[in-house]
């Protein structure tokens, strides 16, 4: 069961980046000069949705 | 496939060992490997630093790709992280978070060591690292604004009566979930790490077994499953290295961003 609700919350941070990813390539096709910055931003927002993931990971193996 | 069936009971093993187990003393104020390998980054980052000085010293121009290699990491650290985010008041915040960012980041990548329980691996060090920086920052906004003033800076400004104290219970809140959210973060995204690079490998021996029973058709298969494995989780092993990185970086920039936070006037 924890791993299906797991699966669950994954769907969630999988949208989350997906967003993040898609709007750091569109503002990096529109403007290719600021592309380096963009590109820290967007890691740092993966980075926020990656750790709800995480954290969803690490109450299933610590509850089952 | 039988393996897979042998895969629980072996993870469960792997999670079991991430439990802090006391070299010497007791489980609470006892010298765990966690603490073990905290205090090999320690002593990583002081050799580092002496064996930087010293070199850095003998030249007046950095020479040599490992005085270069810091000096670069050092100023990435200095620019990137504290200089862009609280502008004038840079000097003064440098210490700590560079000290907190270096810290991080040599523990995430002894945590990459197969073997190795790194400091930031397990939620008491993580905890300790945002308690500092709560503090820290708190301190700041006190500093600046005195006790009474960085509670009501957090009160927003131009929001009509009933809402803005509102909005102020709401900020006090967050500010108080910024240390469990802090901590949270870097903890889970080490321990899930390890976890998976462990289950990885795990999947890699499980698979290879069947090869010491002699060599069949269904032993070759297994060894090509298992190569499969290892490639993945070299992928994995690549990704860590990038969120070792990462979430040292992030953690001092969550740390910097609290801190212009504080100090910002209204």
């Amino acid at each position: 069961m924890g791993v299906i609700g797991y699966g669950l919350g994954v769907i969630g941070a999988g949208i989350g980046i997906g967003i993040a990813a898609y709007g750091a390539t569109t503002s990096m096709a529109r403007q290719p000069e600021v592309q380096g910055r963009l590109f820290t931003v967007f890691i740092l927002g993966s980075a926020f949705v990656e750790a709800l993931a995480l954290i969803g990971f690490v109450v299933a193996l610590v509850v089952s | 496939m039988s393996e897979f069936e042998q895969l629980p009971d072996a993870v469960n093993e792997l999670v079991d060992s991430f439990v802090a187990q006391p070299i010497i003393g007791d489980e609470y104020f006892g010298f765990t490997q966690y603490t073990f390998w905290m205090a090999v980054a320690v002593v990583i980052l002081v050799i580092l630093l002496f064996a930087f000085k010293k070199r850095q010293a003998a030249h007046l121009v950095p020479e040599g790709r490992f005085v270069n290699a810091i000096e670069y990491l050092v100023e990435f650290a200095r620019k990137d992280l504290v200089i862009d985010l609280l502008g004038a008041t840079w000097r003064q915040h440098f210490p700590f978070i560079a000290t907190v960012f270096f810290f991080i980041l040599i523990n995430n990548l002894i945590g990459l060591v197969p073997g190795a329980h790194p400091g930031t691996g397990t939620i008491g060090v993580t905890l300790a690292l945002a308690l500092m920086t709560f503090v820290y920052f708190i301190d700041v906004g006190v500093k600046k604004h005195g006790g009474w003033g960085y509670l009501k800076s957090l009160k927003p400004s131009g929001v009509p009566f009933p809402m803005d104290w509102l909005v102020w219970v709401i900020e006090l809140f967050s500010t108080f979930l910024r240390l469990i959210t802090l901590a949270v973060r870097l903890f889970c995204n080490m321990f899930a790490g390890h976890v998976v690079m462990g289950t990885f490998a795990i999947l890699a021996s499980l698979f290879i077994q069947r090869l010491a029973q002699g060599v069949t058709l269904e032993a070759i298969t297994g060894a090509g499953i298992s190569l499969m494995w290892i490639l993945l989780l070299i992928i994995i092993y690549l990704v860590e290295m990038l969120v070792a990185a990462i979430q040292a970086y992030v953690f001092a920039m969550l740390t910097g961003v609290y801190v212009q936070l504080a100090e910002e006037e209204e």
